[in-house]
């Protein structure tokens, strides 16, 4: 058993959990992270990745409109580098009701939110591949985030400033002292007890956090919603397309890093399915249907994979359900609401507003610790946003490696390229071909972004994220585990076993054309030429 | 940014066979047309920041194409990515020599002699080594007296005595390199009771489309599809043409390169064995003497790509008395302007060599092949003559 | 006019193609892209698994069982004894290629996989699979399984821990190791960055070799069999691998990994020169697009490239391979055979065409949908009628899974030849 003491104790590794972790490291105030999973492993990385405008709340949701483009400047300066300013557009289509297209842009200027009227014509000149039955056009500056990228540099700040991190490590048992809880128990994948002690413990474990305050004796209700999104092979739009019409399923087109993305459905799931919940064949139908009024030809591209995340969405009054649920902030100081002392639980929000929430969680905590520090994170970049540095530059600074090299990566990790590209050979000879993820990447990430399998790998560098799903690269990367990590044979087999039936479990909805004969491909090496099923039982990574 | 409409690299399944085949990956560091092609065409659409320099050892040979399970564009991609993405100076003048094949053409044979005469020079050869990179190894092809067209009117006046009649697309190197050839070709038709008809035409574009200038190649292309399917519409006319690299680029890169549309006449236009080929199947065949001649033949990659060169060899081995020995299909490295540049040149010169040594081992008397620049490198690297597979037709012609 | 124009040449149609030309018949293969010899282990399985994943050691006997179990399975549509003569059909003319197979006298043998895994097989090369290994199997022998240091595509690690723990290894003493080719020059294309094909080039570098063979030696210690991934040479393998074993005094193996096959392609090399040496048409670069089909016979097909002209051939020949090749062709709620747009065994469900588990010991139900044939092996057009003068063979057909039985090389060749004997029987009368 082992046995730590720490000031807070961080339950989650999402966005809003790395993003507390760091905020309290940036004041001083020693904190530790425990995660049952991988960091950005829940609906952190389970989204479309769109870095919103607010637009698309403001008819609606005023008030988180305004955190939105608040959020959205100050992310587009200190986290540069996760982010891809690709502007966005709303789109109304001839069968839309044109109503909307007038209440989007006189509710965007209430908010704040810089919205302009484009012509069609000059929507089609943006976005070459927009249906021609475009009616108008609505310009927002909408951009994409990536959110693993996000949460992996929050850690590493947070992680060089003295924070402890606790991946694959769940918690069983929050420990009490009288009615004041005092720390926790968890246990992680080798089977150890852990006990970590605390003056005070964060909650933020999303839509986990309703079992967290179970286990705490508390009731808290959460109302799991299911977003599925589809992924395309390739960027099929330069430019967010968003559909101008009430929220609705398959209303928007995310381009995100080398791929795009069709989102979302939204479905009412019952809390137990949280853990297992799958894309289900008529949300591709509704997705792919959608997606091609928005992009006519997008049906005849690859699909990559689908996904489906659980919005964490907060029942605080009992009418309104699903996409129309505020997605305000709520924080819970359980003194208050329940009498227990020492257990904050945050909830609600969005990505877009993590570092708001971060900020608001570590208000209360420092009022509770009676200690006078100040928010920064609204002024400190990330790490790898250290400067405003264009990609030609690096491109250059590295001259000798592949130009598409150098900028993915720089693209991938900001100014940290530095600490991962070297003009040795090995160094940069690409391991994952596809996403021109390197082995000196690869051999950053394992030794310094807290990475335990392939699939976290996977999270921070996007190797076999890629048209080909890891079919030559995943068999690379289990040796290089063996290589760099140590990690036994035997248990990097397994790993690169766990790895493909992660990728298999989001390309089963799309398994269709020329996604098919890709997998009857991996499908002949790794079972036909290798072998690998023959060896143990795999157990998949939950969905 | 991509249109949707033409994503053949979306179709690649990342099975790395294209590798193998790829000339120029073998020789040197081009990272393959795997890479090259598909992969970082996804970067190519995202940021045109992230091209890679190395796309422009692509030759264009187009044997990644054959051997692509999965009918992926790869040489398409990576011509469109070169001329889409990679910078060039303006004035070039090498490329621009290299490339208006017409131009130089129409002056060079009108002084022909004279042309000829200092390209054979050393010192001629090392100026244009000098200053505008043509490399000094290089035999420079020679020019004719007068254009092709020009003999055609003025020798063949009655070819409207016919049945039977086809277009001839002569290309450059008929109409101002090699008249024999078109010759030959018109004493085959004949034989056949084919008459050959020529109309007005302009380079195919092929040296355009490597060289980087599109909007002329496109210009010539959209001559020629008018003039052809002007001539067809009229006539019904089939269009052969000698060149097998010409026959590709108005078969299939005027629409899949330059998106014309070349609907009209892209079904009529035929390699000249494969014409000839199905006038013998149909019965009707010329009386052959034999060739007594022991031959090397070498299929050029564009045929390879065309899968026009069962068609040949069908015709050669009908030949009495040619004996015949089928080269290993390797691609000669010269590639059209390619081996022209002193850049590529080392690396035209390795890509070759198996090739070059497979024909000392045959040790024939003449070398075969259908393509005019492959014949320029065999001739060049062995000390062979070769002559093209319409040349031994004619010869076994019996009048 | 062709006697039988086979379109797709693959393993099943390269075999049909030279069993015809070898009769004298005139043969042609229209072949669209390489085959998937370039991916395979480049072993021919036959019959590797039975229903229930048990290890089949007398394949025969069990393909003999098929016949009452499964009578769609391809093998249960041919007499066994032709299955046997194709088997020995195809080792003859890839012998007379020089291109020489182990065959453990009617029964399977196994191959060792990248990751240490033994797989049961029928013919492997002999670099593989030999005798010689069999008896060192059997007796106290070291083996070293050695890579080259910096290549990416193949951990030796991996093989050799689970081979350690392989009881058909447990009388070997075994250990691993990694062979350094610094010696190499710079220009060349960079080890790191190789993959088998350009390894295989290495080896066909002749100055190399006895460089290449004392850091093998240095890197065996005192292991009198090494193995090696799968890359010794390509065209003049014979040659390269006798004068390997003459340098080093070591027997030599190969474990085949990641694509493209060294062992696959050898074989299609060979499969392809015997074709044209027996006056074959081979033509690639162009695929077939379409047929016509009239009177329940096929009158003739066309290409992409020349879509307007035609072949004309009296008998036809469809291996087009699975989805991976082409053969068959899958959309969004959709499969179709492209070609003929033949009958198609397959599951209107899209969430039945796979498994819940990429792993799963059933494998995954695409893999056996496929074109229906009768016994003959003629398939149905859409209507339901017998076409003639079709033949199916190959991974284009329906009912059986070359994954999980490890079945693929034994149907593409049985299949092959028994069509050609039915076309031979149909021209010759």
């Amino acid at each position: 058993m082992q046995r730590y003491e720490t000031e807070v104790i961080v339950i989650g590794g999402g966005a809003t959990g790395t993003g507390i972790l760091r905020d309290l490291s940036i004041r001083g105030i020693d904190a530790t992270l425990i995660e049952k999973n991988d960091i950005a492993s829940g609906t952190t990385g389970r989204n479309h990745g769109l870095l919103h405008s607010g637009a698309r709340y403001a008819v609606y949701d005023l008030e988180s409109a305004q955190e939105c483009i608040k959020e959205n400047k100050i992310l587009k300066k200190i986290a540069r580098h996760c982010i891809e300013d690709t502007g966005g557009l709303f789109v109304t289509l001839y069968h839309d009701n044109p109503k909307y297209h007038d209440l989007l842009l006189e509710r965007c200027k209430l908010a704040g939110i810089k919205a302009s009227e484009i012509s069609p014509m000059q929507a089609m000149a943006i976005e070459p591949n927009l249906s021609s039955h475009t009616l108008k056009a609505v310009k927002v500056p909408d951009a994409v985030i990536d959110p693993f990228r996000l949460t992996s540099s929050n850690m590493i700040d947070a992680v060089e400033r003295g924070a402890k991190i606790f991946t694959y490590t769940a918690v069983n048992k929050i420990i009490t002292s009288g009615n004041d809880s005092v720390g926790i128990e968890c246990i992680n994948k080798k089977n150890e007890k852990i006990e970590i002690y605390a003056n005070i413990i964060i909650n933020a474990a999303g839509i986990w956090g309703q079992h967290i305050c179970e286990i705490a004796g508390i009731e808290l209700k959460m109302m799991p919603s299911k977003g599925s999104m589809l992924i395309i092979d390739y960027r099929t739009n330069n430019i967010v397309i968003n559909r101008c019409r009430p929220p609705a399923d398959g209303d928007i087109v995310v381009p995100g890093d080398t791929v795009s993305i069709i989102g979302t459905t939204s479905k009412e799931i019952d809390y137990d399915k949280i853990d297992n919940c799958n894309v289900d064949d008529d949300e591709i139908d509704t997705l792919l249907k959608n997606g091609e009024d928005l992009l006519p030809n997008i049906r005849r591209t690859r699909g990559l994979r689908a996904y489906c995340g659980i919005r964490p969405l907060m029942a605080v009054s009992g009418k309104v359900k699903g996409r129309k649920i505020s997605r305000g902030i709520v924080l819970i100081d359980h003194k208050e609401r329940d009498g227990m002392e020492g257990l904050i639980t945050i909830a609600g929000g969005k990505l877009m507003t993590y570092r708001l929430m971060a900020e608001k969680t570590c208000d209360l905590i420092c009022k509770k610790l009676n200690r006078k520090l100040k928010c920064t994170t609204h002024k400190l970049p990330l790490p790898g946003s250290e400067k405003k540095i264009p990609a030609k530059q690096t491109i250059k600074h590295f001259s000798g490696i592949p130009a598409s090299t150098v900028g993915s990566t720089f693209y991938r990790h900001g100014q940290r390229v530095h600490n991962i590209l070297t003009k040795d050979k090995k160094n940069y000879r690409l391991i994952c071909e596809c996403e021109l993820v390197t082995e000196g990447e690869i051999e950053y990430a394992i030794k310094n972004l807290n990475v335990k399998n392939i699939t976290d790998l996977r999270r921070r560098t996007r190797i076999g994220m890629g048209p080909c799903q890891g079919e030559l690269c995943a068999y690379r990367a289990a040796g290089l585990f063996n290589e760099y990590n140590s990690t036994s044979p035997e248990e990097s087999l397994k790993l690169l076993k766990d790895f493909l039936e992660e990728r298999w479990n989001g390309i089963k909805p799309v398994f269709w054309g020329d996604g098919l004969r890709e997998i009857e491909l991996s499908y002949w090496i790794y079972q036909g030429l290798f072998g690998l099923g023959d060896f143990g039982d795999s157990d998949t990574e939950e969905n | 940014m991509i249109k949707l409409q033409n994503i053949s690299f979306d179709h690649c399944i990342k099975c790395t066979i294209c590798n193998v085949y790829c000339p120029v990956a073998r020789v040197s560091l081009f990272p393959g047309p795997k890479q090259s092609g598909p992969d970082t065409e996804r970067f190519r659409i995202k940021s045109p920041e992230l091209v890679d320099s190395t796309l422009k050892l692509c030759s264009n040979c187009k044997r990644c194409e054959i051997a692509c399970p999965s009918n992926v564009k790869i040489a398409d991609i990576i011509q469109e990515a070169k001329w889409k993405y990679l910078k060039r100076r303006w004035f070039r003048p090498r490329d621009l020599i290299l490339s208006r094949t017409d131009l130089m053409g129409k002056f060079a044979t009108l002084f022909n002699s004279i042309v000829n005469f200092f390209t054979r020079r050393s010192i001629v050869k090392f100026f244009l080594y000098l200053f505008i990179g043509i490399p000094y190894q290089k035999t420079l092809p020679e020019y004719e007296n007068g254009t092709f067209e020009k003999h055609f009117y003025k020798n063949y006046p009655d070819q409207n005595k016919f049945p039977d009649h086809v277009v001839f697309f002569h290309g450059c190197f008929v109409n101002y390199n090699n008249h024999k050839l078109g010759r030959d070709l018109v004493k085959v038709l004949n034989s056949l009771n084919v008459g050959v008809n020529l109309v007005k035409e302009k380079c195919c574009g092929v040296p355009l489309i490597a060289n980087g200038y599109i909007n002329k190649a496109k210009k010539n292309a959209q001559y020629n599809i008018n003039s052809l399917s002007e001539i067809h519409e009229k006539s019904n006319f089939k269009i052969v043409s000698t060149s097998s690299s010409c026959t590709y680029a108005l078969k299939n890169e005027y629409s899949n390169l330059l998106n014309l549309d070349n609907s009209a006449i892209s079904n009529e236009i035929e390699y000249i064995t494969k014409f000839i080929y199905d006038r013998f199947e149909s019965g009707n065949i010329f009386k052959m003497k034999p060739v007594p001649l022991r031959a090397a033949y070498h299929s050029p990659c564009h045929l390879e790509r065309l899968g026009g060169v069962i068609y040949t060899i069908d015709l050669l081995k009908r030949i009495p008395g040619l004996d015949l020995v089928i080269l290993h299909s390797e691609c000669c490295g010269i590639a059209g302007t390619y081996g022209f540049k002193k850049e590529y040149y080392k690396l035209s010169q390795d890509i070759g060599k198996d090739l070059f040594r497979s024909i000392e081992t045959a040790n024939p008397e003449i070398v075969i092949t259908d393509c005019e620049t492959c014949a320029l490198q065999i001739e060049m690297n062995t000390q062979f003559k070769v002559l093209h597979p319409v040349n031994i037709l004619a010869m076994a012609v019996k009048e | 006019m062709y006697d039988c124009l086979i379109i797709g040449g693959g393993l099943a149609g390269l075999t049909c193609g030279i069993k015809c030309a070898k009769e004298g018949l005139r043969t042609a293969i229209i072949s669209g892209g390489i085959n998937s010899l370039h991916f395979s282990s480049g072993s021919i399985d036959l019959m590797g698994y039975s229903a229930d994943k048990n290890i089949i050691h007398n394949p025969f006997k069990h393909i003999k069982s098929i016949k009452r179990k499964n009578p769609q399975h391809p093998y249960a549509k041919i007499p066994v004894k032709t299955i046997e003569e194709s088997i020995t059909f195809l080792t003859d003319e890839l012998k007379s290629e020089k291109l020489l197979f182990y065959n453990n006298s009617g029964k399977n043998h196994f191959r060792i996989t990248a990751i240490g895994a033994t797989k049961p097989t029928y013919l492997s090369q002999e670099s593989v699979f030999n005798e010689q290994l069999d008896l060192a199997l059997k007796n106290n022998t070291r083996i070293s399984i050695l890579n080259f240091e910096g290549f990416r595509d193949y951990y030796q690690e991996f093989a050799f821990s689970n081979l350690k723990k392989n009881s058909l290894f447990n009388k070997l003493n075994i250990s691993s190791g990694s062979i350094k080719l610094s010696f190499l020059p710079d220009t060349k294309k960079h080890l790191l960055e190789s993959n088998s094909i350009d390894i295989a080039r290495l080896f066909e570098t002749e100055k190399y070799l006895p460089r290449i063979s004392e850091e093998i030696k240095k890197a065996a210690g005192d292991s009198t069999i090494i193995t090696l991934p799968a890359f010794i040479g390509l065209n003049n393998y014979n040659k390269i691998h006798k004068r390997l074993l003459e340098l080093t005094g070591l027997q030599i193996y190969e474990i085949p990994t990641l694509p493209p096959s060294i062992l696959g392609m050898r074989i299609d090399n060979a499969l392809k020169s015997r074709f044209s040496s027996l006056g074959g048409e081979f033509i690639a670069g162009d695929k077939a697009a379409g047929g016509e089909i009239y009177n329940h016979r096929v009158t003739h097909i066309y290409t992409e490239n020349y879509t307007e002209a035609t072949h004309h051939a009296k008998y036809y020949v469809l291996s087009t391979g699975s989805f991976l090749s082409g053969g068959l062709q899958s959309g969004f709620n959709k499969m179709y055979e492209p070609v003929f747009n033949l009958q198609f065994n397959w599951s209107r469900k899209r969430n039945k065409w796979y498994s819940d588990n990429f792993f799963s010991a059933e494998s995954h139900p695409f893999l056996s949908f496929g074109v229906n044939t009768n016994a003959a092996l003629h398939p149905y057009d859409k209507d339901g009628n017998v076409i003639d003068n079709l033949y199916c063979i190959g991974a284009v057909l329906s009912d059986y899974d070359p994954v999980r039985e490890a079945s693929g090389g034994g149907v593409a060749v049985s299949t092959a030849c028994y069509a050609a004997q039915k076309i031979i029987n149909g021209i010759k009368g």
